[in-house]
């Protein structure tokens, strides 16, 4: 092109476009160098060096202990479809030789398995729903209300939640078995002269009253650790919400069911998870208060099954390993629900912001 | 306030009969106040009427033994500190389980906490199969509990009687890697004779080199106790703010110091909840050897009160602990003050 023909105006342009050609060109340069070298760069660096040998540590770490967790039960499925043949042999490890479903089968028929499931069912349901309503009502109270003796009751709260069970046993049995309140009922019988010693209003043994009365009232097992939970999400929560709830024209009540209650949804569930989950396993409350074993419950058909015959060389592997077909039958019913809920458990207890 | 307060008002008995205004002097704070009290009210409920009761009874019954009575109902006979003398001076295992378990408790609620720190701060972190690892590592906090560390429990003191075991189940870790040598029971990760030789030229307490061991051996009962500690330590490191982190990596920060500086001051408070946690969980759970031996008592004696007595002691003995550990705690925590 002819510069000495252009205006000055031209040739600073022209000037330009020169520059800015040649800078397209050192970028397209760039940009085809060639591709080995570009790995290189890329990933011979200390910095990727550094973040892959920490990413392989933490993979490697969190799957030994993810074996480490899950081992146990992989080696009682395993030992669940051994036969009575496989204890004694030597060569069997964890693959069973003479692979059976006898043990199962006869959980299910003699120890009355699917009886106990629906009982237990039953009771974990209803104790977890339950529970998981009054702790976050009773954990609300506490966390947007100010009121007299506040901090004192809350003291209660962590009192129930530290003090352990073995120390109220006795007079939880007694309570029940003899149900009174304060021993107001008593006296008053015996002012009209009851014979009895200790006059009660009713025996709630072996009935479902005990887990009725103490799930509404928010005692059941570890229930203080639930309210401290809902308290602690709901101090997380800002009062500006329901403030605005308030301005609207709703009162307090229609607050808490219509916008507090679908909010805390995750959290509930989480309560409720490790309500349930803890009801359907427990053995400390069914042993306490079904003195009979009328009502199956999950615990009861922990037993060696009548139909097994145990009795020869491996005797003690063998029921051991009944023993533990029975914790898996427990627990397959809790897995299952587990696999469906373990993420809302997760982030519901991520959101829920504790803090101490 | 005024108008939230007329609005409310308004709303709260939109059907009743008109009553006069007069009668409407109470103030929001009352009102809100009235109503917490309502809201409180069930455990309010059953902690007066049912639990203090039964703690009161619980203290009643531990100075005191307990007669059925012919015709029904039992009757109480004061007999001072009997049970507690007889746990005290007579009872051959109490006290020598009350010292083993309160030193178990000191190594082992550092190691818990410690142990779900790191686990919740790789689980926080971004990368694949995150949400497979977190679901495996929360199956302990639902599913080891009551019935199955009963049945879990019974199969350890079946196994310790035994010499040899066959067959690939126990309910310990390592069976599968060495079981094959005939006086394992099972239980050791590694072997405790690797580690003393290991350990034997340092100038360390043979009885700490034991209690490593132990905690070393008992890494499967410390990961399964770890789960709710995880998830609140998982809670903690949510909430605190990525604008931090970015602000400290672009001050040049390494992700040592920022841990350091952070991320540690900021779940301080998280660390004294869950070392009362554990704590209280620990010395509350059926896997505590002397919760095991004073419901053995309980139920040999046919709820004699020995057990009641026993278990007021170890309270007692919990409740300090808290108070130390929690006291230790609270001098290092940091509290962020938010403006919210």
């Amino acid at each position: 092109m002819d510069t000495s023909s252009m205006t000055k105006q031209e040739l600073k342009e022209y000037q330009k476009q020169l520059k800015r050609e040649e800078a397209m060109r050192k970028i397209r340069a760039q940009e085809k160098t060639p591709f080995l070298t570009r790995l290189r760069y890329k990933y011979l660096t200390w910095y990727f060096a550094k973040k892959a040998a920490w990413a392989i540590f933490r993979f490697v770490l969190l799957v030994g202990i993810s074996y480490v967790i899950l081992f146990p039960y992989i080696a009682k499925i395993f030992g669940s479809f051994m036969s009575r043949d496989d204890f004694t042999d030597v060569m069997v490890k964890l693959i069973a030789r003479h692979p059976t479903l006898d043990t199962y089968r006869a959980i299910i028929t003699d120890n009355h398995y699917f009886k106990a499931m629906f009982n237990t069912a039953l009771l974990s349901v209803l104790c977890g729903i339950t529970q998981t309503l009054i702790c976050t009502i009773v954990g609300y109270g506490f966390a947007k209300f100010k009121f007299k003796f506040k901090n004192i009751l809350f003291i209660g709260v962590i009192f129930t939640m530290i003090v352990p069970h073995e120390t109220i046993q006795l007079s939880m049995f007694m309570q029940f078995r003899y149900f009174d309140i304060w021993g107001i009922y008593g006296a008053i019988a015996k002012l009209f002269g009851s014979s009895e010693a200790t006059p009660a209003m009713a025996n709630l043994l072996n009935t479902y009253w005990p887990w009725v009365i103490l799930s509404f009232t928010g005692l059941a097992f570890k229930n203080g650790l639930f309210i401290y939970f809902m308290r602690q999400y709901f101090n997380g929560v800002p009062d500006e919400l329901e403030e605005a709830a308030y301005v609207d024209g709703a009162g307090v009540i229609r607050t808490f069911i219509k916008i507090i209650i679908p909010m805390a949804l995750p959290m509930m569930i989480t309560v409720f998870m490790f309500a349930f989950s803890w009801q359907w396993s427990d053995r400390f409350y069914t042993s306490l208060f079904f003195t009979n074993t009328k009502t199956l419950l999950m615990p009861d058909i922990v037993k060696i099954p009548s139909s097994l015959d145990t009795e020869y060389a491996a005797q003690a592997t063998y029921e051991i390993a009944i023993r533990n077909t029975c914790g898996l039958m427990i627990l397959i019913p809790l897995v299952v629900i587990y696999l469906f809920a373990q993420r809302t458990l997760i982030e519901g207890v991520e959101r829920s912001g504790i803090t101490g | 306030m005024n108008k939230v307060k007329t609005a409310k008002t308004a709303a709260s008995k939109p059907k009743a009969e008109p009553k006069p205004k007069k009668e409407k002097h109470t103030s929001l704070d009352t009102q809100k106040s009235r109503m917490g009290w309502l809201f409180v009210s069930p455990f309010l409920v059953g902690f007066v009427l049912l639990y203090l009761p039964m703690i009161v009874d619980s203290i009643g019954y531990s100075f005191s033994e307990l007669n059925s009575v012919v015709g029904g109902g039992f009757e109480r006979v004061f007999v001072g500190f009997e049970n507690y003398s007889y746990a005290l001076f007579k009872d051959p295992q109490y006290l020598s389980l009350l010292g083993q378990s309160v030193g178990s408790l000191l190594f082992n609620v550092p190691a818990i906490v410690i142990f779900s720190l790191f686990m919740a701060i790789l689980l926080n972190q971004k990368m694949r199969g995150r949400a497979v690892f977190r679901a495996i590592f929360f199956i302990p906090v639902i599913v080891s509990t009551g019935i199955i560390e009963y049945i879990d429990t019974g199969n350890k003191a079946y196994l310790d009687n035994l010499e040899q075991m066959s067959g690939g189940d126990t309910a310990s870790v390592s069976s599968s890697g060495s079981s094959s040598t005939a006086s394992n029971t099972g239980d050791q990760i590694i072997s405790m004779v690797d580690v003393r030789i290991l350990f034997g030229g340092m100038a360390i307490g043979g009885s700490l080199v034991g209690r490593v061991l132990a905690l070393v051996n008992n890494v499967y009962q410390i990961i399964n106790k770890s789960g709710v500690q995880m998830l609140i330590f998982l809670s903690g490191l949510q909430s605190i703010s990525p604008a931090i982190y970015e602000s400290c990596y672009i001050d040049g920060a390494s992700s040592w110091e920022t841990f350091w500086k952070i991320t540690f001051p900021m779940i301080s408070p998280m660390i004294l909840v869950n070392a009362v946690y554990t704590v209280i969980d620990s010395f509350t759970s059926q896997s505590n050897s002397l919760m095991r031996y004073i419901s053995n008592i309980y139920s040999q004696s046919g709820g004699r009160v020995r057990a009641t007595a026993m278990s007021w002691m170890y309270f007692l003995v919990v409740i300090i602990v808290l108070v130390i550990v929690a006291a230790i705690i609270r001098a290092y925590v940091f509290y962020q003050r938010r403006d919210t």
